[in-house]
């Protein structure tokens, strides 16, 4: 009895250790938290755009085709780093709403000049309201929506390769 | 003379320091002016997580997002709303995470039951074995 007893805290202890190791072996980013807004349909808002003289009313432009969200500033320096990364899903047709994240319009513009346009539209959220609905809390973000306006995927950070090949992967496969 | 004098400068810097920590965090221009609205604000500000600090509550995080919260739960106790639906708005976008103190749910029972598990469990072995201990 006495060594049957003892045996249990070996095990959980064992239990937690390997769970530990686990978690440490994966690759994941342990600041990364999951969206709340996964397989969920996409926060409702309108904005002015950056690039068109009429407004950008959400409920207008979701719910038609794989769109990916950009939240982006120019003041951000790791959106500059991923900017090569969206111009692509742009050049593979992929329709990109870029949500310009409390910046400057003048600034933006003249960046997007410099860098290249890969936005169909850019709402522009000035108080950052646009970001807290859709649970933004690190800039830049990327989301992926599907053709009935469900979020499938968000990213928080710069775009890697690794990210992109599983966003490619991710469109292949809501398409 | 001199000790005392440094004994009150001392003094000084630390109670001038420990109330300038209480107050990090909201801003003068933040502050509502209705006194009860405020108090509430601050309570619900302290719960809930900075999500770029994460180990800090918005009410004593200088983080911009943090800041958008706190004017945000100020403009929805103005608009009427009570604690509930405000919590209820920011978990609904940012999870349970964003919230300090997780609630008891089922996907949480665990983390709330386990410390008290390992308890008993603990007070079982022991006194199972000061018996058997006794017995010897």
């Amino acid at each position: 009895m006495k060594k049957n007893l003892l045996i249990i805290p070996s095990i959980i202890f064992t239990f937690v250790l390997l769970t530990f190791f686990y978690l440490l072996v994966i690759e994941r980013n342990p600041s990364e938290l999951p969206s709340n807004l996964l397989n969920k349909d996409i926060p409702i808002f309108e904005a002015e755009n950056l690039i068109k003289n009429k407004k950008f009313i959400s409920t207008n432009e979701f719910g038609n085709e794989i769109i990916l969200v950009n939240f982006f500033a120019t003041w951000c320096k790791p959106c500059r780093d991923e900017h090569s990364y969206i111009k692509q899903f742009n050049n593979n047709g992929i329709r990109v709403i870029g949500i310009n994240y409390k910046d400057d319009p003048k600034k933006t513009i003249q960046w997007l000049e410099k860098l290249g346009n890969p936005y169909s539209d850019i709402p522009i959220d000035k108080h950052g309201r646009i970001a807290i609905d859709w649970g933004v809390y690190g800039i830049p973000e990327t989301f992926l929506v599907n053709s009935k306006g469900i979020i499938k995927f968000r990213h928080v950070g710069p775009m890697s390769k690794k990210v992109f090949k599983k966003i490619n992967l991710l469109i292949k496969e809501i398409k | 003379m001199k000790i005392k004098k440094k004994f009150i400068t001392i003094t000084s810097i630390f109670l001038v320091n420990l109330f300038a920590f209480n107050l990090y965090g909201v801003e003068p221009d933040e502050i509502l002016k209705d006194q009860k609205q405020e108090e509430r604000a601050r309570i619900i500000s302290k719960n809930i997580r900075c999500m770029i600090c994460q180990n800090q509550s918005i009410d004593e995080s200088s983080a911009p997002l943090a800041k958008d919260l706190r004017l945000l739960i100020r403009e929805k106790i103005k608009e009427g709303k009570n604690n509930k639906e405000i919590y209820n708005f920011l978990t609904e976008r940012y999870g349970d995470f964003i919230l300090l103190k997780p609630p008891f749910k089922l996907i949480t029972f665990l983390l709330w039951l386990l410390p008290f598990v390992f308890l008993f469990i603990g007070i079982f072995l022991i006194f199972s074995h000061n018996k058997k201990s006794k017995k010897v």
